[in-house]
């Protein structure tokens, strides 16, 4: 119970994500199968299987994914209440959880059997999907304009899962339709869809902003509003995307355009993937509306950001506390607890020492002057001039050997705990394991720099790499609290976020798009634009 | 690769995407606004009402008001069926002057379970 309770808000995030994720396949294919397969006029008997295929196994994940939530939420309800399990099969959480699960079920029966008629009866199970999802939103809960916001919420999904959603499908369709001119119109007419959808959710969001943040000061002060204005900043990337794709649409022959709309698609799935995951974790955060004390002012931004020389000096080892763990665990039994109202399992927080936090600032610098200098030397590198710039990879293993020090020094080599008793420790491990990473990256992307790969998925590697780790820095742990120390080092990471995602799926694309693509060359400069732009922010980071 | 296997890659792809990118713990969203007894404050006994308030609407039946008195030992507060959708009422009756804490934990309509703590003192009237 103990251990359930600890992993529980990692479990609930993990299964709202990917109940969100499977969602949207699961009804972007439907409204996909049905406006823009259905009415194709050539016989599209073996995409209308292939869509149907994908349409189940999203419907088997959703389903998985739901009794599992249900599972987990019950039984975290029912010890830690001591509930009896009556009361808690009648919990408006469960109510939801069996209608998707029972809508989900229903689409696998459905689009299982033969028929020569239409799918328009996939319609209601994909509502009903909808519906039990909008009732674990923040909608249900509200006190002012709840059925507005129900509406709005439904709206706003549903929007999501059609044109998100509904991307994989196309690709899908470019994939198995033979003649050039079908997949052209296909995706013209997904196309429209798409443009009816954006403007759809973006007007819900619009609106939902409205009422869950509130006013300006709320964007930029408290972490809900942050996160909401990052989710709109990645729909424009899609949107630039998404209007790269019309114009190829409207313009170049059809033989020639398919594989630039593939690649531009399976970007644009990249960073749907981003996005769907922020709106998981913003359910997470209470609306900004309700948090109108301890918001950072627009001053206090301004002079945490303000560019400061970078630390090149750090405190020693003896300066920070002996056992940082075991100094947090004590400060949430005494208290006070910075946050006062927490989920199950979560822990107290402790404000950081002064040589901790300078400790972690010189940490971010040096890591900053290393990426710099990497985004730096693949500019000259692709320019041509000096040819060792082509090495600039390697600098990667400079940065793992000072994460593996630095990250945990209250740990072996540094610190007094052994090497094989921090691996017991998911924060250490997860520390770890980034240093591992980024020797892979090291390796991989030196391969591809210097002509060793040539082709393959190999060379897909770092993009992949890099795009996940900004989607890792925009689903990280948020306070149930608006702790400014918090919501100042979001702000922070958030543009290190976009700028990753953004140097991942540029990289994608220019590795991926056919050589006569135009946007090709301008993608080939964005990225070690990005990295260096990720170096410059890591340099003028300050936690005080 | 076929086609067929092409497409299982990439689902198998967007799946353990969705799933590895959200490898961070998160909270729920039910927030404490406003109490009473207030967070550290002094009250005089020996009965104390009790009322918390939420940013949410919460499922009162499924919810837990307890009591730790100053020996540690624990009593469970019936919780008012009558009340507002946002806020928990409850009665502690006959407490002796001392060092409270009172826990809850709230299942806010929209399933996620949040809890907290709101240490008080009763002082004799």
């Amino acid at each position: 119970m103990a251990r359930l309770l600890q992993v529980f808000g990692f479990l609930s995030v993990l299964f709202r994500g990917a109940t969100l994720t499977f969602q949207s396949l699961a009804v972007g294919g439907i409204v996909f199968l049905i406006f823009v397969v259905r009415r194709a006029d050539e016989d599209s008997t073996a995409l209308r299987h292939a869509c149907l295929r994908w349409i189940r196994r999203s419907a088997l994940a959703l389903a998985a994914m739901q009794i599992s939530y249900v599972l987990a939420n019950s039984i975290i309800l029912r010890q830690s209440a001591d509930m009896p399990l009556r009361d808690v099969l009648g919990a408006n959480f469960v109510l939801a959880g069996v209608i998707g699960i029972a809508a989900a079920f229903t689409i696998i029966v459905l689009s299982s059997s033969a028929r020569s008629s239409g799918y328009i009866d996939l319609l209601l199970p994909a509502a009903a999907i909808i519906a039990s999802s909008v009732m674990t939103s923040h909608s249900v809960a509200r006190l002012d304009y709840r059925a507005p916001l129900v509406a709005f919420t439904a709206l706003h999904q549903a929007a999501t899962a059609t044109w998100l959603g509904g991307l994989p499908y196309l690709l899908i369709a470019i994939r198995q339709v033979q003649s050039p001119e079908v997949a052209r119109r296909l995706s013209a007419r997904f196309s429209q869809l798409a443009l009816v959808s954006v403007a759809v959710l973006a007007s819900a969001g619009f609106m939902l902003s409205l009422a869950y943040v509130g006013s300006l000061k709320a964007v930029y002060g408290t972490s809900y509003g942050a996160m909401v204005a990052t989710k709109v900043l990645l729909f424009g990337l899609l949107l630039f995307l998404g209007a790269l794709n019309f114009q190829l649409l409207r313009r170049g022959p059809a033989s020639s355009i398919l594989a630039s709309l593939k690649r531009f698609g399976e970007a644009e799935i990249g960073i749907g993937i981003t996005v769907i995951l922020t709106a998981a974790s913003l359910t997470s955060l209470p609306p900004a509306a309700d948090l109108a004390q301890d918001r950072v002012t627009g001053s206090e931004i301004i002079a945490r950001m303000s560019p400061h020389p970078p630390r090149f000096g750090s405190p020693s080892v003896q300066e920070l506390p002996e056992d940082a763990y075991a100094a947090q665990k004590k400060a949430f039994e005494v208290g006070p607890l910075s946050t006062e109202s927490y989920v199950p399992g979560q822990t107290g927080t402790r404000p950081n020492t002064p040589a901790e936090k300078a400790w972690s600032e010189y940490n971010h610098h040096w890591a900053g002057v290393v990426v710099l200098s990497m985004g730096l030397l693949a500019l000259i590198a692709q320019a041509g001039k000096i040819s060792w710039a082509r090495n600039w990879p390697l600098a990667f293993f400079g940065l793992s050997a000072f994460l593996f020090l630095r990250s945990d020094p209250e740990t072996w080599p540094l610190g007094p705990v052994g090497f094989w008793a921090t691996l017991a420790d998911p924060e250490v491990l997860l520390h770890r394991f980034f240093a591992v990473l980024v020797i892979a990256l090291a390796i991989f992307e030196w391969r591809v720099q210097t002509g060793r790969v040539a082709s393959g998925r190999a060379r897909l590697a770092f993009p992949v790499l890099i795009a996940i780790s900004g989607a890792l820095l925009l689903t990280h742990s948020h306070s149930l609290g608006n702790l400014k120390e918090e919501v100042l080092a979001e702000l922070s990471h958030i543009p290190l976020a976009i700028l990753a995602v953004t140097a991942g799926w540029s990289r994608w694309l220019e590795l991926r798009l056919p050589s006569e693509n135009q946007t090709r060359g301008v993608m080939a400069r964005l990225w070690p634009v990005c990295i260096a732009l990720i170096g410059v922010v890591l340099l003028n980071y300050r936690e005080m | 690769m076929q086609p067929g296997r092409r497409n299982l890659c990439a689902f198998i792809l967007f799946a353990a995407a969705a799933a590895l990118l959200i490898v961070a713990p998160a909270s729920a969203h039910a927030v404490l606004l406003e109490s009473s007894p207030a967070l550290k404050s002094a009250v005089s006994g020996p009965d104390v009402p009790v009322k918390l308030r939420f940013n949410v609407r919460i499922d009162a039946l499924r919810s837990r008001l307890t009591l730790i008195r100053p020996d540690g030992s624990a009593q469970a507060l019936e919780i008012s069926k009558q009340t507002p959708p946002d806020t928990l009422l409850a009665e502690a009756t006959g407490l002796a002057a001392g060092a409270y804490r009172l826990r809850w934990q709230v299942l806010a309509s929209d399933g996620h379970i949040t809890r907290g703590e709101i240490p008080f003192t009763v002082t004799t009237s």
